[in-house]
């Protein structure tokens, strides 16, 4: 399960979720309002909050499907050897 | 206060997103009877039908909601630009606000402009696509073209939209293996585009379109100066306006040279009007000016009044 901190990321880039929906495994972040530029922002945030750099496979279209397939990315990353 | 309209191009577009606009706003549902008059069908249900993003009626529909919603904008929020400017597609709708082409000419224009270019690219130049990407400076761009060139692939850039986000036009074939480069750099690919746009070797489609089409296309000066999306100039002539959508097909968008104008020109505020999901959000626009974002959405939202005490 994912931290606070990328729940609360997350949220600010879904402006059709609201405030006392819940964020679950399988939600659909672009029915949740995340476009392709809001995308691009909610990346960026997530590298400088993680000091991490989405590349190669991270950066696909599925890997920002739901709340689930985004966290497993990061954890990917956040668990490689630095 | 110097202010800018901004038609953004065209990009995918959900018909629920726009559906209840068309029916419900008043200048939708004129221009639209209008649109259906010049066309001779029934383009809201043409439109409803269509399962392409880029169909004839998917495009006829996104310049009626863009001249819609900045009429909209006149009435609700006494928009009075002072430049005109339409980035791709968006030039169709500037042509039309700016005064230089009249509505239904402008809709019979794309609509038939629409019908060449699908004609033309199922038989010249098949499988060329234009993929657009974001998060790659100008530096790894051209390390990868490079590559290209060393494998002798053809590829031409057809939007410089920042610094860091592009669109290029190269053969199908070749999109996989561009996708990977770019995800390999920390780029995000995010759409393919056919029929593609703004390339050099489409010399042969604006020839027809200029012979075929825009002979019969009657354009008067603007009234509202018009900012060519190809250089940044600005088009105060009938002429200069006609040349800006005829040279769209050949040269790339220069989206930085757009706001380069409008800084010398001292715009402070941009609106943009239309389905838009780029062209007003992207850090060219929102980094210089204060930007606002004319959509169905907006449009559709309840109007905030504040009550006296």
């Amino acid at each position: 399960m994912w931290d606070q901190r990328f729940e609360t990321i997350v949220r600010q880039h879904l402006p059709f979720l609201g405030p006392e929906e819940p964020l679950l495994d399988g939600t659909s972040l672009r029915d949740s309002g995340l476009d392709s530029l809001a995308m691009v922002e909610l990346l960026a945030t997530l590298e400088s909050e993680y000091k991490v750099r989405f590349v190669d496979e991270a950066m696909s279209m599925e890997t920002f499907a739901t709340p689930k397939t985004l966290w497993s990315a990061m954890s990917d990353m956040l668990s490689a050897p630095a | 206060m110097t202010s800018a309209i901004v038609f953004p191009g065209m990009g995918p577009c959900d018909f629920t997103d726009v559906a209840k606009f068309m029916l419900v706003d008043r200048d939708a549902r004129e221009l639209l009877a209008t649109a259906s008059g010049a066309l001779d069908y029934d383009l809201f249900a043409r439109y409803r039908d269509s399962d392409s993003d880029y169909s004839e009626y998917a495009q006829v529909a996104f310049l009626v909601n863009c001249v819609a919603l900045a009429r909209w904008a006149e009435r609700r929020v006494d928009l009075r630009p002072d430049l005109v400017a339409g980035p791709s597609f968006g030039g169709k709708a500037a042509a039309v606000y700016s005064g230089a082409l009249d509505f239904a000419e402008a809709v019979r224009m794309t609509a038939r402009l629409s019908r060449i270019e699908t004609e033309y690219f199922a038989a010249e130049q098949r499988g060329v696509v234009t993929m657009s990407f974001v998060r790659t400076p100008q530096d790894r761009l051209r390390e990868i073209l490079a590559e290209l060139d060393e494998a002798g692939e053809w590829y031409e850039i057809s939007c410089y939209v920042d610094t860091d986000f592009w669109m290029v036009t190269l053969h199908e074939r070749r999109i996989d293996w561009f996708a990977q480069r770019l995800r390999a750099g920390g780029g995000l690919p995010l759409y393919v585009m056919g029929p593609p746009l703004h390339a050099a070797a489409f010399q042969p489609l604006r020839d027809r379109v200029e012979a075929e089409l825009f002979g019969s296309l009657h354009f008067t000066d603007p009234w509202i100066p018009v900012v060519a999306d190809q250089d940044g100039t600005v088009r105060d002539t009938a002429d200069g306006v006609r040349a800006m959508l005829l040279d769209g097909i050949v040269a790339p968008v220069r989206w930085p040279e757009v706001v380069d104008t409008f800084q010398r020109r001292e715009v402070e505020t941009v609106h943009v009007c239309g389905p838009d999901r780029l062209w007003g959000r992207v850090g060219a626009t929102v980094r210089n000016f204060r930007t606002t974002i004319v959509d169905p959405r907006r449009a559709m939202s309840p109007i905030r009044r504040t009550v006296a005490a």
